[in-house]
């Protein structure tokens, strides 16, 4: 009798750690509602990223926001990544509790497609007059806010003068050194379409020769999802190279006092741009017209870049010397590997799968 | 018998009255209970049944690329990780994580738990305490212990090449080495619990009469404590081994992407491809799991019961 009632007690608790994690699996996101804004007054809800990002968007351009409408109230919603954040706005669509999304643009992209957002009004956020036409949205929806590029991360007491080349991960002497973020990671996709191009490939037709250069690179590789991130990694040592973008390695970079850098390497890389969206349906429509054309204005982006070293895409924001030899270029000088965000959406779980099947070693 | 036959009713009477207020009482208590159990039944309703139902239906939908569902009734779901051998080898690789991770947790719990449930020592509640004591704090700041103490950099590596042991560290983190270590400490405080409460049948006085007629220390052990204590050894080894399989946490932060189990499929699936359906197909995969494993320890359980 006792075996069996303990065996009952163990049932239980494996029912209980099954619920978690069901529950775990059922997703969801919550948000608060808002509703009855006015373009100066009422409730504001943004999703956008998480971390430092968070931190220093609220410090650079929420809180003077706050000061100059104080009447607005912001909540703020932040997601790891932007496919959570698309993930969120989806489950969101029949009753949208979101008003404003800052993502990526290869993911906001998709959700133009699924109808999740509006297109911009340019009378309701003039600012979008001080926006170049090769940063608008296509078919007017959300145009870009900022620009960043991937970039190499390295520890500098190891090189003291950056690598100049991606090849330097493909280096034996680093074997075991090197974080590399796998795919669907964006830094993980840009390196496949980087490693292509230094094979001469088109990665739209094929990877193949990517693939079997970076099945090579694998067994150097210390981590494939670097925790806490990327940065960390190389601060503490555990490795000395690794996929980072450059904007948070800048900001790292001083906050470790220089014992990590970031870098282009001349074969090129990757922009990852983020743009501002309206939702479609936005419970609060006007505020976050107003927020769009905040964010939009020179005075936020400078500030954003002076405190996160994102470029500005605006044409009327003037950043002092020292921040625009850190942002990344966005006049033409930099080697870019174009990566196309409509091929991108359609490639992304296939990269993904040719990582955890053939590149990822154990 | 005229006395018989007037006070039969009454007798009989007062018999029905008092079987009538048994009843009543009885329908109370049955009502007390209901009302006292509907709380609790209504959470796991909303908590647990519902969400379950949902996760089973969207298992059926159709996942398209970037997030989209196709509200439908396909089994191509449960088509493509059973016909593909790399679902195949994430199950199996799960299925022996659970294993090794359960025995390493019950072998390191099973002298921790003897001794605590002997001990007849005035601090025996306090020696408790601390042996669950690692309860307290969150298996996420543990498994970010673990990341210091098991990196290239970290207490381990630092001390054997402080000592001249090795030169180049060892790599006992991002595979499933540095995961099965951090499980194993993780879960130990419920397996020396579940151990604990297993271990009733275990009496000092029949080690005692197994020695007096002549076993050995060794004898005692492997042919009196253990078969005694089997039922609390196979309650902690389900639970470490059901905790395992479907723990996400760990394997994501210590496996640093090259440990692939059901589990982390299932969030990457969920959260980074916004593949629903798929992953619900798996959750559902990993229920069926939990379900025969379950089966099978209940059939062992009756089998030593008796």
């Amino acid at each position: 009798m006792r075996v069996i009632t303990k065996g009952k007690i163990a049932l239980a608790a494996a029912a209980t750690a099954a619920a978690l994690v069901l529950t775990g699996c059922g997703g969801g996101s919550g948000s608060t509602g808002g509703g009855n804004s006015s373009a100066t007054s009422g409730e504001l809800n943004l999703i956008a990223y998480s971390g430092v990002w968070q931190d220093q968007y609220t410090a650079a351009v929420i809180e003077p926001f706050k000061a100059k409408y104080p009447d607005i109230k912001i909540n703020f919603v932040s997601k790891r990544s932007s496919a959570e954040m698309l993930s969120a706005l989806q489950g969101q669509k029949n009753s949208p509790a979101t008003d404003v999304a800052i993502m990526d643009n290869s993911v906001s992209t998709t959700g133009n497609t699924q109808g999740l957002f509006d297109k911009i009004d340019a009378t309701a956020v003039p600012n979008l007059a001080n926006v170049p036409d090769k940063f608008k949205g296509k078919d007017g929806f959300g145009p870009v806010v900022m620009l960043d590029a991937v970039g190499l991360l390295y520890d500098t007491a190891t090189f003291p003068k950056a690598p100049d080349s991606w090849n330097v991960l493909w280096d034996p002497a680093y074997a075991g050194k090197i974080n590399v973020n796998a795919p669907p990671s964006l830094l993980g996709l840009s390196l496949t379409a980087i490693t292509s191009k230094m094979e001469g490939e088109d990665y739209t037709k094929s990877i193949d020769k990517a693939v079997a250069r970076l099945k090579e690179m694998a067994p150097g590789v210390q981590t494939f999802a670097p925790n806490p991130d990327e940065y960390q990694n190389v601060i503490t040592g555990q490795t000395v190279l690794g996929l980072g973008q450059n904007a948070r390695g800048q900001f790292y970079s001083d906050q470790s006092n220089k014992k990590m850098g970031v870098t282009f390497p001349k074969e090129g890389t990757v922009y990852q741009i983020n743009t501002v969206n309206i939702v479609k349906d936005a419970p609060n429509k006007a505020a976050a017209q107003t927020f769009a054309n905040y964010a939009l204005s020179a005075e936020a982006q400078t500030a954003f870049a002076k405190a996160l070293f994102y470029a500005p895409s605006v044409t009327n924001a003037e950043l002092p010397a020292d921040v625009k030899a850190r942002v990344v270029p966005t006049d033409g000088s930099l080697n870019i590997v174009p990566l196309d965000v409509e091929f991108l959406s359609s490639a992304r779980d296939k990269w993904t799968d040719i990582w955890k099947r053939q590149i990822i070693t154990k | 018998m005229t006395v018989t036959k007037t006070q039969t009713p009454a007798v009989r009477r007062a018999g029905a009255a008092e079987g009538d207020l048994e009843l009543a009482s009885r329908r109370r208590n049955r009502r007390t209970y209901l009302v006292l159990l509907l709380p609790g039944l209504l959470g796991l309703l909303v908590s647990f049944v519902f969400p379950l139902a949902y996760m089973i239906r969207m298992s059926f939908n159709r996942g398209a690329p970037d997030g989209v569902i196709e509200e439908t009734f396909t089994l191509d779901t449960y088509i493509q990780p059973l016909t593909d051998p790399y679902y195949w080898r994430v199950t199996l690789d799960t299925f022996q994580m659970g294993v090794t991770v359960g025995l390493l947790c019950v072998l390191v719990s099973y002298p921790v738990a003897l001794f605590l449930a002997r001990s007849t020592s005035k601090y025996r509640g306090l020696l408790m305490a601390i042996a669950i004591a690692p309860l307290l704090t969150s298996a996420v700041v543990r498994t970010y212990g673990w990341m210091v103490i098991l990196g290239t950099n970290g207490l381990v590596n630092s001390s054997l090449k402080g000592m001249g042991l090795i030169d180049t560290p060892l790599k006992l983190t991002n595979n499933m080495t540095g995961v099965t270590i951090g499980l194993v400490e993780i879960f130990m405080p419920y397996a020396i619990l579940a151990m604990i409460s297993g271990f009733g049948r275990l009496s000092p006085q029949l080690e005692e009469a197994a020695g007096s007629l002549g076993a050995s220390k060794l004898q005692v052990f492997t042919r009196v404590t253990i078969p005694l204590s089997l039922p609390g050894i196979l309650t902690a080894f389900l639970l470490v081994f059901v905790l395992s399989i479907s723990t996400f946490i760990t394997p994501r932060l210590l496996g640093g992407g090259s440990v692939q189990v059901l589990a982390t499929e299932v969030y990457d699936q969920t959260t980074g491809l916004l593949n629903w359906p798929f992953a619900a197909a798996l959750s559902v995969i990993l229920l069926i799991l939990f379900g025969l494993i379950i089966a099978v320890y209940q059939r062992l359980t009756k089998k030593i019961g008796g």
